[in-house]
């Protein structure tokens, strides 16, 4: 993944109004009317965000009747956490080498 | 998005000899990085006070990382927080700047519970060749485990 992309991943995520959309259409698609009604915002700021977060890859939309429904796209949110992933699995393997440094040092604990 | 990764696990020793193990330059030396990277005991350098630093060198496979952190906060078998720059992460263009926090609590029978917490991730930090380096060396350590 370039960049570029998680750099528009990680923006779409900065805001917590899109947080909370992606949050609510993790329960299932919804209209744009739907995405606004829990929210202190215009139904045009919601479909800002929704342009955001479409950008980002992180939900399609399509017209079903009148009503243009947004659904979840889970797949680049995996991507952004699989960078961060990488940091945690150093940690794990580095403490799993303390773990096994630290028994060594036991004697030297019996001996206090 | 939580930009933080935060790590608990359960050491089967004494928070003294846990909290020592980060700030006794020999001690890190031996156990910091996967297995593949090394820290050379001379490049390891640390003074466990506010302001102090804690710097030190890794090399891996394909990797030269130096790591240099200034303690912000230090409560003796307790706490490390600092702020840390890593230059020469595999995958990181520049200077990788996270803040990191170590919390060593004492779960009885001996045992510390170690709390890590370590962020901001920002994308701009990132590089487009993100899967070098760490990566080679985890993939060494999957095929000793």
């Amino acid at each position: 993944m370039t960049d570029d992309r998680l750099s528009v991943i990680f923006g779409a995520l900065a805001d917590p109004t899109r947080r909370a959309i992606l949050a609510r259409l993790a329960d299932g698609e919804a209209t744009v009317t739907e995405l606004t009604a829990p929210f202190p915002v215009s139904m045009p700021a919601i479909s800002r965000h929704l342009k955001v977060l479409e950008r980002a890859g992180l939900i399609s939309r399509s017209r079903s009747g009148q009503h243009l429904s947004s659904t979840l796209r889970p797949a680049p949110l995996q991507e952004a956490t699989e960078w961060m992933e990488r940091y945690r699995r150093f940690w794990d393997a580095s403490f799993d080498r303390l773990d096994a440094h630290l028994r060594r040092a036991a004697p030297e604990r019996d001996g206090q | 998005m939580n930009q933080y990764i935060q790590i608990t696990r359960i050491f089967d020793a004494p928070r003294k000899l846990v909290y020592r193990a980060f700030t006794d330059p020999g001690q890190l030396a031996q156990w910091f990085g996967p297995v593949g990277c090394s820290v050379p005991r001379d490049s390891v350098e640390i003074d466990a006070r506010v302001g102090g630093h804690l710097r030190f060198v890794m090399t891996g496979p394909d990797v030269r990382s130096t790591v240099d952190a200034t303690f912000t906060e230090v409560v003796e078998n307790q706490l490390l927080s600092a702020e840390m720059e890593a230059a020469g992460v595999p995958g990181v263009t520049g200077s990788l700047r996270v803040h990191l926090r170590l919390e060593f609590h004492d779960e009885g029978n001996g045992k510390t519970r170690l709390e890590l917490r370590q962020g901001p991730f920002a994308a701009g930090q990132l590089g487009a060749d993100t899967r070098s380096g760490w990566e080679s060396s985890f993939t060494k350590l999957d095929a000793l485990l």
